[in-house]
């Protein structure tokens, strides 16, 4: 996988483990937003996913003596960055807590762009109150399009498995987003 | 370069590592530190060369890691568990006859690690039979160690259970009634309930009537 | 409740693999409340313009040579100290309790067991359970404070099998749960041993 500046991920790698670290910067600037909507959808907040990707990042530098297949540099970066997020506490949600009830009956009413976006965080919320492997899959799958055997690949697991999650996933979800008495 | 020799030590090893180094590089990733990582990767590959189960040594970084350990406080843990799956091992061969699963290898280091010895294990793994497995066996007695009761009891309870002709269900009941002997006697030590069991074990067994069923042999 | 779960053929239209128009009348209502669940997701791009450079700020900033170089994040050294907890003599005995809800019927294939942990720590801020289920991770299962008698716990379907685990009070105290058998850690503390 080469960028703009032409050299590959192996290439840049292993200029920084020779002790050109400053080239470390090019690997930041061709990654920095590929896995940010990932770690948005995945901690509920861009200020928390912001920090996730930074943190991943340092330390990603730090074990960069680690990193197997340099070529794929950003698959064994994806894997630290989804180790952060599976590690991150929630200790409050930033996306503000909702009438699910109400969020949902808009669909019965013409949809205009505020209940598009109650919609929006309604569905965020309830992500939020899935478990963080069954939330990863549907990210994946719905946010990012990856195909499930595409999925499987990069999380070392079967399609079958993928799917079981999945469809637990999609239960809980709606249980979150139907009325409330 | 490190990358390099450790990729000829897995390929001298064989194809089937490989994949398993990749697992535990991405396994370990951010978790612990790159020497850690290394030092998991070497020991494991040389575990699963010798038939030992690799994912208690990951499991155990992970750990480490987790806790906040330093690092070569992490690699003592790690490679003092690696010492612990090669003793089960060779309990387990004792016992004989054939060459002993991962999962009663696993189940072995965790009894060693509870307070048996490896007599023990070798004794345990003996009495095992077709009705119970020795990983099952070893658990069981690695948690009734770890409940108190001395190893010596330990041993003669489970054995008494199964030479009884307990079922598997049998023993793995024994640490819940080992733990209801204590709440429910007044200061009676884990060591006391788990004679007391034995004791009726023993009697069943010899019970008139009873069909004692011929120990499995070695 | 099966009463809240989606048709088998409407996961499969959430999947993608069939369309609206192949499921039967009966399951329309279900598709379509299925596919407005879907067109709610956000796929908007996220971007953090500068990351780079503070990244890399980050880094220079903890360079203290001019070879810039540094192998190793030193690991924090969590020193935990194990208080005895201030207790009722009554609750002494009833530290923790580890309730096996439901137990399965044995069968040979693999099952899975409901557990609730329970801890007493009047005084702590957070307590949460770290251990071979979750991958030891503190902040993977958070146990929730139950009215205000000090009592935390937390509910989970573990499958069979065995478990080591630990509480973990206020993010950094390790504690071993004092109602269950312990072993050594290999780190100078005890872990739980749960069976299921």
């Amino acid at each position: 996988m080469s960028g703009p500046e032409g050299a590959t991920d192996g290439q840049v790698v292993r200029a920084i483990l020779a002790g050109d670290t400053e080239r470390y910067g090019v690997l930041v600037t061709r990654y920095r937003d590929r896995y940010a909507r990932y770690a948005a959808r995945m901690l509920g907040s861009r200020d928390a996913a912001e920090d996730a990707v930074q943190d991943a990042f340092v330390r990603a530098y730090d074990q960069l003596a680690q990193c197997r297949d340099p070529d794929n540099f950003v698959g064994w970066f994806f894997l630290i960055l989804r180790n952060r997020c599976f590690a991150e506490r929630r200790k409050s949600k930033d996306v503000a807590p909702l009438e699910a009830a109400g969020a949902i009956a808009a669909a019965e009413r013409a949809e205009g762009p505020v209940e598009a976006d109650e919609r929006r965080r309604a569905l965020q919320h309830a992500l939020l109150e899935l478990t963080p492997e069954q939330r990863e899959v549907f990210v994946l799958k719905h946010v990012e399009g990856l195909s499930y055997g595409e999925i499987a690949e990069r999380l070392k697991t079967s399609v079958p498995s993928l799917k079981m999650r999945m469809h637990r996933a999609y239960d809980r979800l709606r249980e979150q987003l139907k009325d409330r008495p | 370069m490190r990358t390099f020799r450790a990729f000829l030590l897995l390929a001298l090893v064989g194809g089937g590592t490989t994949l398993r180094a990749q697992d535990i590089s991405t396994r370990l990733a951010g978790r612990v530190s790159p020497e850690v990582a290394a030092l998991v990767q070497r020991l494991a590959t040389s575990a699963a060369a010798r038939g030992l189960p690799v994912d208690p040594l990951i499991q155990k970084a992970i750990e480490g890691g987790a806790k906040g350990v330093p690092a070569d406080r992490i690699a003592a843990a790690v490679r003092a568990l690696a010492g612990q799956l090669d003793v089960a091992a060779a309990a387990l061969t004792r016992a004989g006859p054939t060459h002993p699963d991962t999962d009663a290898i696993a189940a072995g280091a965790f009894a060693l690690n509870a307070g048996l010895n490896d007599t023990n294990v070798t004794t345990l793994a003996r009495v095992s039979g077709p009705r119970h497995t020795e990983a099952a066996t070893l658990r069981v007695a690695g948690t009734l160690a770890a409940m108190g009761v001395p190893a010596a009891q330990t041993v003669e309870l489970v054995t008494q259970v199964i030479e009884a002709g307990g079922e598997s269900a049998d023993v793995l009941a024994l640490p819940g009634q080992v733990s209801e002997g204590v709440s429910h006697g007044r200061g009676v030590t884990p060591a006391q309930a788990a004679a007391g069991l034995a004791r009726a074990a023993a009697a069943r067994a010899n019970a008139p009537g009873q069909q004692k069923p011929k120990p499995p042999h070695p | 409740m099966s009463g809240n779960n989606f048709h088998p053929q409407v996961k499969q239209l959430l999947d993608g693999e069939i369309t609206l128009a192949d499921l039967p009348p009966a399951l329309r209502a279900e598709g379509e409340e299925a596919l407005r669940l879907l067109a709610a997701v956000d796929r908007e791009p996220v971007m953090f313009p500068g990351l780079d450079t503070r990244v890399l700020a980050k880094l220079r900033r903890r360079a203290d040579s001019p070879s810039f170089w540094r192998r190793l994040v030193t690991p924090r050294e969590v020193r935990l100290r194990v208080r005895p907890w201030t207790l009722v003599p009554a609750f002494a005995a009833a530290l923790a309790l580890v309730l096996v809800l439901v137990r399965p019927a044995p069968t040979p294939a693999t099952s899975a067991v409901t557990v609730r942990f329970v801890l007493f720590a009047p005084d702590a801020h957070d307590v949460s359970l770290a251990g071979t289920f979750n991958q030891w991770d503190p902040a993977a299962t958070p146990l929730v404070r139950t009215g205000s008698s000090g009592v935390w716990s937390a509910t989970l379907i573990l499958p069979a099998g065995q478990h080591q685990y630990a509480f973990v009070v206020d993010g950094a105290r390790w504690v071993a749960d004092p109602g269950a058998p312990a072993v050594d850690d290999g780190f100078g503390r005890r872990n739980s041993v749960l069976s299921l």
